[in-house]
């Protein structure tokens, strides 16, 4: 009860100011559990006394027993394993490959004036449109998928990291330099570790993209994954696969962001 | 030793693409060894353009400044203080005033670690080594930022208004603070400042610039060496009285 010999410190005022901090808090949790509660609860109900149409909508119990099924054949991990796979791996290159562009771009202004439009168009193009362009060009398969969640990164991760790049304090760099500091030395020692914040957001970013990626390049070509499953699950009319597989595609995303908030909070620690 | 660091006839241009600035005209000045000098003059004037070039981050369009007998190049030893303590928030004291060091590459020379540490205790800052700049106060953080130069062992040192970013009383024991460390040291040094009353309080000599293209206009020496601390100084007679000096100088401007 370490907490509660703190409170006893404090005036009644701030003690109160403090309950109510509690309460709040907590009553915006128990609402959002038991919307969601609600929700899942009245989608079962109206699909269990035929006034919605489980055949269009599924419903919770029909997702619930799809994902059994599919665990009990055996395929359920395969699929996630697939999918977590080409997300982690677009994610990675994506993230690496455009903070190194932005770092290149960051060295030299020159390179930086002339690619600057090219980069613009890049940025605005639906990187979807280039689907068939690239299923020529790497061939329909895993690398498509992945080639795809690249795509779709690492235009943005350039971007934000070199806007980040390009904010480091003048007089910061001019202390380095008044210290005899090369443009090396001044990368290393203060315009990436200046950044790490802006890279933190961006890998947030990232997670969301990434997926977005991976499950357009499925829908593109895939043969399994978890887009694969929705797609097929769409073509066949089994909404309740479709349901199911988008269920944990929510919840691996999510798993992915909780790993992201972690390492931010470290970041964040010494930040003014 | 006499004439240490030399400014001989500095003209710069600035080149925008709105036009040419011409930013100094003609520049002359000396400052001795040990000397600690002030520049005032209207913003804008061209000062921190005089540090620029003094530390080997700008050229000259015309005329050489000379340290210690040679000209000034990039590689010239030298210590710049700016208006924010500018302190890396990511790293400790400790880590931050040692980066000079990682710079020149010197992080395993046991020599200047030590010089490190002893001014870190001369200081008071020794048992603040693994805080962060966050959690030191406006006042501690300046001083660790002139340590942090000071540690490199600098042939001048180059203080561009370092005390403007701070609120007035914090800038009176801070101003008495770091002037106090740079005579202990006995260092050469150059301070930069729109705010007549600091560059008396703590000068030996005084230069007035003119607004841009800045000119000298006038070098005041201040006889004011019996008073240790600049607030004593400021207490003195004669403080008023180069003061008013001073103060007309740069009024007959307007
Ligand atoms: N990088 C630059 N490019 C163009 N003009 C500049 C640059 N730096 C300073 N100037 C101009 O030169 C003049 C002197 O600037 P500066 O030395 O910073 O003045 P001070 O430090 O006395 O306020 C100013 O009028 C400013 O507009
Ligand atoms: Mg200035």
């Amino acid at each position: 009860m370490k907490n509660k010999k703190k409170i006893i410190n404090y005036s009644k005022e701030h003690q109160k100011y403090l309950k109510k901090i509690k309460v709040d808090k907590f009553t915006t949790l128990i609402s959002q559990v038991l919307l969601l509660v609600a929700i899942v609860g009245l989608w079962e109900l109206l699909t269990h006394l035929k006034v919605l149409d489980a055949f269009f909508l599924s419903s919770p119990s029909r997702m619930i027993s799809e994902l059994i099924d599919l665990f009990k054949s055996g395929t359920l991990f395969y699929h996630i394993g697939i999918t977590l796979y080409e997300t982690l791996i677009g994610f990675a290159i994506a993230t690496i490959l455009g903070t190194l562009i932005a770092i290149i771009l960051w060295w030299s202004r020159k390179l930086r004036k002339i690619l600057e439009p090219y980069i613009v168009i890049l940025n605005a193009l639906p990187k979807i449109a280039l689907g068939p362009v690239i299923i020529i060009w790497v061939g329909a398969g895993t690398s498509a998928i992945i080639t795809m969640c690249i795509l779709i990164c690492v235009v943005i991760t350039t971007l934000s990291m070199l806007s980040a790049f390009l904010e480091c304090d003048e007089d910061k760099i001019a202390l380095l330099r008044s210290m005899g500091a090369n443009k090396f030395q001044i990368l290393i020692k203060l315009v990436i570790p200046n950044a790490l914040t802006e890279f933190v957001s961006v890998l947030k970013i990232n997670v969301g993209m990434s997926w977005v990626g991976t499950i357009m390049g499925e829908y593109l070509v895939s043969k399994a994954g978890l887009g694969y499953l929705i797609v097929y699950g769409g073509q066949v009319f089994q909404l309740d696969l479709v349901m199911a597989s988008t269920l944990v595609l929510c919840i691996l995303a999510c798993i992915m962001y909780l790993f992201v908030g972690i390492l931010e909070k470290k970041v964040r620690k010494h930040k003014e | 030793m006499e004439n240490y660091l030399q400014l001989k006839d500095i003209s710069l241009s600035y080149h925008t693409k709105e036009g040419e600035v011409l930013a100094l005209c003609g520049i002359n000045f000396n400052v001795e060894k040990n000397e600690f000098v002030s520049i005032v003059g209207p913003s804008g004037c061209g000062k921190t353009t005089i540090l620029s070039l003094i530390a080997g981050l700008l050229k000259s369009t015309k005329g050489e400044v000379l340290l210690d007998g040679e000209k000034i190049s990039k590689d010239t030893n030298i210590g710049y203080m700016f208006q924010r303590d500018n302190l890396f928030p990511w790293r400790t004291i400790y880590k931050n005033v040692c980066i000079g060091l990682e710079i020149k590459h010197k992080k395993k020379d046991q020599q200047s670690l030590q010089h490190v540490e002893d001014l870190l205790k001369k200081y008071g800052l020794y048992e603040f080594r693994n805080s962060y700049p966050s959690q030191l106060s406006g006042g501690m953080r300046q001083r660790a930022a002139l340590i942090r130069t000071l540690c490199l062992k600098p042939k001048i040192l180059l203080l561009d208004e370092p005390f403007s970013a701070l609120d007035y009383q914090t800038k009176l024991s801070v101003c008495d603070d770091v002037h106090s460390i740079i005579t202990k040291e006995k260092q050469t040094a150059i301070l930069v400042t729109h705010d007549i009353s600091e560059a008396i309080s703590v000068s030996d000599r005084v230069i007035v610039l003119s607004k841009r293209p800045a000119k000298v206009k006038s070098i005041q020496t201040i006889d004011l060496k019996n008073i240790e601390s600049p607030l004593k100084r400021r207490e003195s007679p004669k403080f008023s009285k180069y003061f008013d000096l001073i103060y007309r100088e740069l009024g007959s401007e307007k």
